[in-house]
């Protein structure tokens, strides 16, 4: 998925007086993120004990996307659903890797070569009003089943889901892969042995058992109006609604605010959230540094989407205790055509590599805490990252040097045809950059690398969604770079963060995620097989020589890694979630 | 006079048909997100965007997609519905509109009173300091932004934030029918600073049109009827000078109608401009038409005001 704020705006964090203070680099090497407040060490989120009632009110400049468990991809919008549904399977909020039966009773029975997977579901569980009733199977598989429903349009049931028997011919019906001999039992079964794959799938929301009765009416509106009008929880929260369940306009105003209250029906003995709060007050709109202003004044306030640039610095050095970044939050790397133009040539593909300044690219998003260097695809936090390299990356001579190496770039620059050391073709590349902040600083260091090779470039900075739905997620514009792309996982998979961005499949007409249009056999067949392994060490050891064979191939230029920056009000406990881009846990989040 | 208001109305028409056309072709030609994308997710399969394109009605021809959405308003009064929150754009309008308008009258009351008086102290007592201070002050908030003066504005004095907390700040708009006095105190600050800007330009316009008046052969007629000198300047002078303020004042509201977009982003207040500064940051192109005819149809309603009341205000003017 894309990063938090993606849609608009990515994260703003171009903060120079981070760097003037010279912050140590916060744990970016380890398999497992760990949680900062700014000026200290590094702390475990405390998660369990706390004091329990009051109110958070939460201050989100941007509105929700979807509310909708077989709608909703993005990270804010998962803040709220995490709350109201329970998915199968779920991260706990300092966890970015290790699953926790949800709605499940134990991890699902694998069997059949990878290609079975039974899962049992805990007793017990009830739907909110006006719904009422026990949880069973049946609700779990008109979830999924409806994820291939056209009014539904998830985004992502092709790629995680598409394995299940009898996917590619559903429209919302039953799918014949999911079965449920009863009502605490369901199976799905697979074409491939997938299955590791599978149940990390099985965290995303769409797996939020849905009740068929209530939303198959809403469901043959086109677009379906469940999660737009109505919404049934099986969490701690629900949306404030009347009598009908009906919450459009009442616990929800597009554009202006959204009310979290308890779900009476919610049974704490089949959950492990403890949910301290009694109601959770979203106000939508408003002026970030303002809103950034007003959490960091109050007791009881947090921000849910990136805080600006401005209130990033003035937290850092006046509120240590109110900011959090938070590692593992993605990837930002500069696509280059691999598939026509100059950066057919692998040699010119790593000159630029090697002439990126991956340092000015920190700086520019905020220092040492707000981004590290990139120097492989896989990201810290997600499985596999040690094992291609941890934060060193592979030792090659273009990755060596964050800084930028002209020498070596001039290197390969010869290599690809270029005596001179610069590009001498008569080519303009084409360079389509975000014109937010810090993407619009970010594209001027890539550009000027560029530049710095010898080639004469045409920068165009637009607003971030179009740059992507017009011009990088599409190949027949021929865009040569895209400098301020990116991703962050789905879940823990490393599959999730390299598949779709990488593999000669994947690449699509529009909406391509494979900015680059990498299709190098040898790596689309190293990925055909390492989708099917079962395992999740094994699948870390596939992927990582994956990711070897990606930074062999040079078919970016990596940037950064992110660590998104959070902010709370004084007298609040507030604890991310480090599987969303550290985005705010509801469920865990308490005021003193 | 009927005659010249209906031939007005049938041109507000056409500009408002033409403004339509305009939108819809500069959404189309101009790179912004594609909503059907922006809707459907960027790892949606193409047939899910397709779907979405058929069901959002994006995958006919632009003209026809126009004549839909003409075809529309015109039999049902139906502006379409948002592509994210799938409101009803006249409901979404509708339920902004109360904020906008609260903003736009306050503000308005603030700046004739305020931009008059000075602007009529400033013409009678010519090149006196206080004239003085009053343009110099007039200029600093002409040249002040908006965005900046509010940001300003809630550092120094809102009561979450500022260094002198004694007014409500952002975020803080309540309904007029919901608590009137929470209404009217939420407003005083944005009042204030939208009214800042406008209230110097009107000064600085009334005081050079007054100054003009002021020297004409009436008001030394009126003077040497022995008239005393505050109705010369009241009766006689300001009369005659405020004919410009009205022109710009009709334009100015019709506009503030459709949207004070800044001070609406800065004061968290759900008014229209913000609720249409939100859809061009989610390409939700519905809502931008709306909000677009919106303000074009105050503007043209304001023109129309102006020019009848030119009527009444100048003997000189005659409508035909």
């Amino acid at each position: 998925m894309l990063h938090k704020g993606a849609r608009r705006r990515t994260a703003a964090l171009s903060i120079t007086a981070l760097l003037a203070l010279g912050l140590a680099a916060c744990g970016s090497g380890g398999e497992s993120s760990v949680h900062q407040k700014a000026g200290e060490s590094p702390l475990g989120q405390k998660l369990y004990g706390k004091h329990r009632g009051g109110t958070l009110i939460v201050y989100d400049h941007e509105d929700f996307e979807h509310l909708d468990p077989g709608e909703a991809y993005g990270a804010e919008d998962y803040t709220v659903l995490y709350a109201v549904t329970r998915p199968l399977y779920s991260y706990p909020p300092n966890s970015a890797t290790t699953l926790k039966p949800d709605v499940a009773a134990a991890p699902p029975i694998i069997s059949n070569g990878g290609r079975t997977l039974t899962v049992h579901i805990r007793p017990h569980i009830y739907f909110s009003p006006p719904v009422n009733r026990e949880v069973n199977s049946g609700d779990v598989a008109y979830a999924i089943d409806r994820g291939a429903n056209p009014n539904v349009a998830n985004p992502y049931f092709g790629s995680y889901f598409g394995d299940l028997v009898g996917a590619e011919a559903a429209k919302g019906g039953p799918i014949p892969g999911i079965e449920t001999p009863n009502k605490y039992t369901i199976v799905f079964h697979l074409t491939k042995p997938s299955a590791t794959l599978f149940y990390g799938a099985l965290s995303l929301p769409l797996s939020s058992p849905v009740p068929p009765e209530f939303v198959k009416p809403l469901d043959a509106h086109s677009p379906t109006t469940y999660g737009t009008e109505y919404l049934v929880a099986t969490g701690p929260y629900m949306l404030k609604s009347n009598s009908q369940g009906k919450f459009l306009g009442i616990g929800y105003q597009p554009g202006k605010s959204l009310t979290l209250v308890r779900n009476p029906n919610w049974n704490p003995h089949t959950d492990y959230r403890p949910a301290y709060l009694n109601q959770i007050d979203v106000n939508v709109g408003g002026e970030s540094s303002v809103i950034g202003q007003q959490v960091l004044k109050s007791t009881d306030a947090v921000q849910n989407d990136s805080p600006a640039p401005s209130i990033v610095q003035q937290a850092y050095q006046h509120y240590p205790r109110q900011i959090t970044f938070t590692p593992g939050s993605g990837t930002y790397y500069a696509s280059l055509d691999n598939a026509r133009g100059p950066f057919t040539n692998i040699d010119l593909r790593k000159a630029v590599w090697a002439e990126l300044d991956r340092d000015a690219i920190v700086k520019a998003r905020g220092g040492s805490l707000a981004a590290q260097p990139m120097t492989h695809f896989l990201y810290p936090g997600v499985a596999g990252f040690q094992a291609a390299g941890g934060a060193a990356g592979l030792r090659v001579d273009y990755n060596e040097h964050p800084e930028g190496d002209p020498t070596v770039a001039a290197k390969y620059m010869k290599l690809a045809g270029y005596p001179s050391g610069k590009y001498t073709g008569s080519k303009t590349l084409q360079v389509v950059g975000s014109n937010g902040e810090p993407e619009q600083a970010m594209a001027q260091v890539v550009n000027q690398a560029l530049q710095n090779l010898g080639f004469k470039t045409h920068l165009s900075l637009l607003e971030q969604s179009a740059m992507y739905d017009k011009y990088c997620t599409v190949p027949a514009q021929e865009i040569d770079v895209c400098p301020n792309v990116g991703w962050a996982r789905d879940f823990a998979d490393p599959q999730t963060v390299l598949y779709l961005p990488f593999d000669g499949h994947a690449i699509t007409p529009s909406g391509n995620s494979n900015y680059g249009q990498v299709n190098d056999p040898a790596i689309n067949a190293a990925m055909e097989k390492a989708t099917l392994t079962v395992g999740e060490p094994a699948r870390a050891d596939a992927w990582a020589k994956i990711d070897d064979m990606l930074v062999q191939d040079a078919v970016a230029a990596p940037e950064v890694y992110a660590s998104d920056a959070q902010i709370e009000g004084s007298d609040v406990e507030g604890v991310d979630q480090l599987w969303n881009s550290g985005a705010w846990d509801y469920d865990f989040t308490s005021l003193k | 006079m009927i005659a010249y208001v209906v031939r007005r109305l049938l041109w507000g028409v056409a500009l408002l048909f033409l403004v339509s056309a305009l939108t819809f072709v500069l959404f189309d030609v101009l790179p912004s997100g594609e909503p059907a994308r922006l809707r459907a997710g960027r790892t949606a399969s193409p047939q899910a965007i397709a779907h979405v394109r058929q069901e959002l009605g994006l995958d006919k021809p632009i003209y026809t997609q126009f004549y839909d959405y003409i075809k529309g308003i015109v039999l049902h009064f139906d502006l379409g519905y948002s592509f994210y929150s799938h409101a009803s754009v006249s409901s979404l309008i509708a339920d902004r509109l109360p904020a906008t308008i609260s903003l736009a009258a306050g503000a308005v009351v603030i700046w004739l009173l305020t931009g008059v008086a000075i602007g009529i102290v400033s013409a009678v007592r010519r090149r006196s300091w206080l004239d003085h201070a009053a343009m110099g002050g007039a200029l600093v908030f002409i040249s002040a932004p908006e965005f900046w003066l509010g940001l300003v504005a809630l550092f120094l004095f809102a009561a979450d934030i500022g260094k002198f907390p004694i007014l409500p700040g952002a975020g803080s708009y309540t309904g007029l029918l919901a608590d009137p006095g929470k209404w009217f105190g939420s407003l005083v600050l944005p009042w204030l600073v939208l009214a800042a800007g406008f209230a110097a330009i009107y000064a600085r316009l009334l005081r050079g049109s007054l100054l003009e008046v002021l020297g004409e052969d009436h008001i030394r007629t009126a003077r040497a009827k022995g008239l005393s000198e505050r109705r010369v300047v009241l009766r006689h002078g300001v009369r005659g000078a405020i004919m410009p303020l009205i022109t710009v004042l009709g334009l100015d509201i019709g506009t503030l109608l459709g949207g004070a977009l800044l001070i609406e982003v800065v004061f968290d207040i759900p008014g229209v401009g913000r609720l249409n500064y939100d859809a061009i940051t989610q390409s939700d192109f519905p809502i931008v038409q709306g909000t677009v005819l919106l303000a074009a149809l105050f503007i043209v309603l304001a023109n129309i005001v102006v020019d009848i009341s030119y009527a009444y205000l100048d003997p000189r003017v005659r409508l035909r």
